[in-house]
């Protein structure tokens, strides 16, 4: 059997919560999303690019879960046969997993219904495009603040550069 | 620091950190999941929404504006009014199939056939009970025809190819008469329903006991439909249903009190089980001795403040006209209301619904102007909704 420290082990942790919990948001708001496409491009063919462009908005939290998930299991001696973490830094990396994770989880489905809406405004009338994206946009910002946060614990909690 | 850490968790009573942290993951879990379940529950609400309203609202750009109504209105003739549909999707398709009327009817069938299948199914049965309608106009439609004695291919000019028995429709078309028509329905839901007034029918020597029966059948099937909420969009959309029982309900009551007809005569064709207005209330207004007397009645309720507002119109008129428009109004603007205080759930699809009812109105009322020879613009427009 692997001997895994507990530290590391921790830090385990905190790569599946910020996948799990910021791609549980994501899924769900490009699903609302695509959702709503699919309905604009069954009324109007020419709403495919804009439906694709609303539903892949939603993807960007997961994509900064995956990345601190990544980053956790490189820096804590998961991948790449790195050094074992000690407990506190392995609490510092739960607490980096978590910020992205349901930073990503609100940010997802808000996205997500924002995504679906918009798409609805935009087949109903052409010109609420560039309002649409900006909305759908806006709660992109939490995702960041959770991602920011994720890399400063991870870079002052002696994860990254440590 | 972790001797600290050690000691702080050996004060709290764990033997070690690691049952310390253990029971520590353990809150964390549950607090995630209920965290998670609190913050999904209402996405997934209105998760089933997402296709049909952008659907909906597709429609909904694609209704007439007010400066296309204008353009319509100013069409010299009827030629040049279906012209003008020809070069709309949606209207096009039925133009040069059938009588414009039937091509209008047919496009709203057809808007309602849409709904009923792609609306969620908590809201899907409402949307199938909205269908019956024109299995209703169609009978209605075929009752008449026999008593003013329609040839065939009027007859099947006046059907709408939609609802559940429209495949049925060219052999009742057949039928001799108004009891073989009751006859032929047999196997379906309306035969009861007509059976239990036929005899009605025959006393009287009138089509209103049937008529009557089946508008009564249609809107009990559909307050059933939504008669039980589970979620803020069944009701709303049972509220949306019962508003529309009490208009009508009202309306009857109106013209009956105009006639002078008591509660005995009125009360056969009321629907209880609306919205605002329950059964103590329609006896109350049943028994009100004339149209004032209904409208002192309504205090309490929402209508009160626009049939009282209608009430001196009426006065001045003598026509129940101004009730019957500020009633239409006050639901025109509920679904409305409804589009934006629910976005995400039944909302946009009631708006759009009640939007293509009003634009389907106002075209037979264009249609018919413009079948007058003469008939002026300025009177067209004071009729549109």
């Amino acid at each position: 059997m692997v001997e895994i420290a507990l530290g590391t082990a921790l830090a385990a942790i905190g790569a599946g919560v910020a996948v799990g919990f910021a791609g549980l948001g994501s899924g769900l708001g490009q699903g609302m999303a695509a959702a709503g496409s699919v309905g604009a491009v069954a009324e109007d063919p020419d709403m495919f690019a804009q439906g694709i462009l609303f539903t892949a908005l939603p993807e960007t939290q997961a994509i900064y879960g995956f990345l601190i998930a990544i980053l956790l299991m490189v820096f804590g001696g998961i991948l790449g046969g790195g050094t074992a973490l000690p407990v506190e830094v392995g609490l510092v990396a739960v607490g980096a997993g978590a910020a992205i994770g349901f930073a990503g989880l609100g940010s997802g489905m808000g996205q997500g219904m924002a995504a679906a809406s918009s798409v609805g405004a935009v087949v109903e009338d052409p010109d609420m495009f560039s309002q649409g994206i900006l909305f759908t946009a806006l709660p992109e910002t939490q995702a960041i603040y959770g991602f920011l946060i994720a890399i400063l614990l991870m870079v002052f909690g002696g994860i990254l550069g440590g | 620091m972790v001797e600290s850490i050690t000691a702080i968790v050996t004060s709290l009573g764990f033997s070690s950190i690691e049952s310390f942290l253990g029971l520590i993951f353990l809150v964390g879990a549950v607090i995630g999941v209920i965290v998670v379940i609190v913050t999904i529950k209402p996405v997934l609400d209105t998760f089933p929404y997402a296709y049909p309203n952008a659907r909906v609202r597709a429609r909904i750009g694609r209704l007439f504006t007010e400066k296309q109504f204008s353009e319509i209105i100013e069409a010299d003739d009827l030629e040049e009014v279906k012209n003008y549909l020809r070069g709309v999707p949606e209207y096009a398709q039925y133009v040069d199939k059938y009588p414009l009327e039937k091509a209008l009817d047919t496009q709203l069938a057809e808007t309602n056939d849409l709904l009923a299948r792609i609306a969620p199914g908590s809201i899907k049965p409402v949307f199938s009970a909205l269908l019956k309608k024109w299995d209703i106009k169609n009978i209605k439609s075929i009752l008449t025809a026999k008593e003013v004695g329609l040839s065939r291919e009027e007859t099947l000019d006046l059907m709408v190819p939609f609802g559940e028995i429209s495949e049925s429709l060219e052999k009742l078309v057949d039928a001799k008469d108004v009891t073989e028509v009751v006859t032929g329905l047999e196997g379906t839901e309306y035969a009861q329903v007509l059976e239990d007034a036929l005899n009605d029918y025959k006393e009287k020597d009138m089509l209103l006991p049937l008529e009557s029966a089946l508008d009564k059948y249609y809107l009990n099937n559909l307050i059933k439909a939504a008669s039980n909420p589970s979620d803020d969009s069944t009701t709303i959309l049972n509220n949306y249903i019962g508003t529309q029982v009490d208009s009508t309900n009202l309306k009857i009551i109106l013209r009956a009190k105009v006639d002078g007809l008591k509660y005995d005569d009125i009360q056969p064709y009321m629907i209880t089980k609306g919205y605002q207005i329950r059964e103590w209330k329609l006896k109350d207004l049943m028994e009100a001795e004339d149209v004032s007397g209904v409208v002192s009645s309504l205090e309490s309720t929402d209508y009160s403040s626009i049939m009282a507002e209608a009430l001196a119109e009426y006065n001045a008129t003598g026509s129940i006209a101004p009730f019957e428009t500020a009633l239409d109004k006050y639901i025109i603007t509920m679904a409305k209301n409804l589009s934006t205080k629910k976005p995400f759930g039944v909302g946009p699809i009631i708006a759009f619904l009640s939007r293509k009812e009003i634009e389907i109105k106002n075209l037979k009322v264009i249609a018919r102007g413009k079948r007058e020879v003469g008939f002026p613009v300025s009177k067209i427009k004071e009729m549109l909704i």
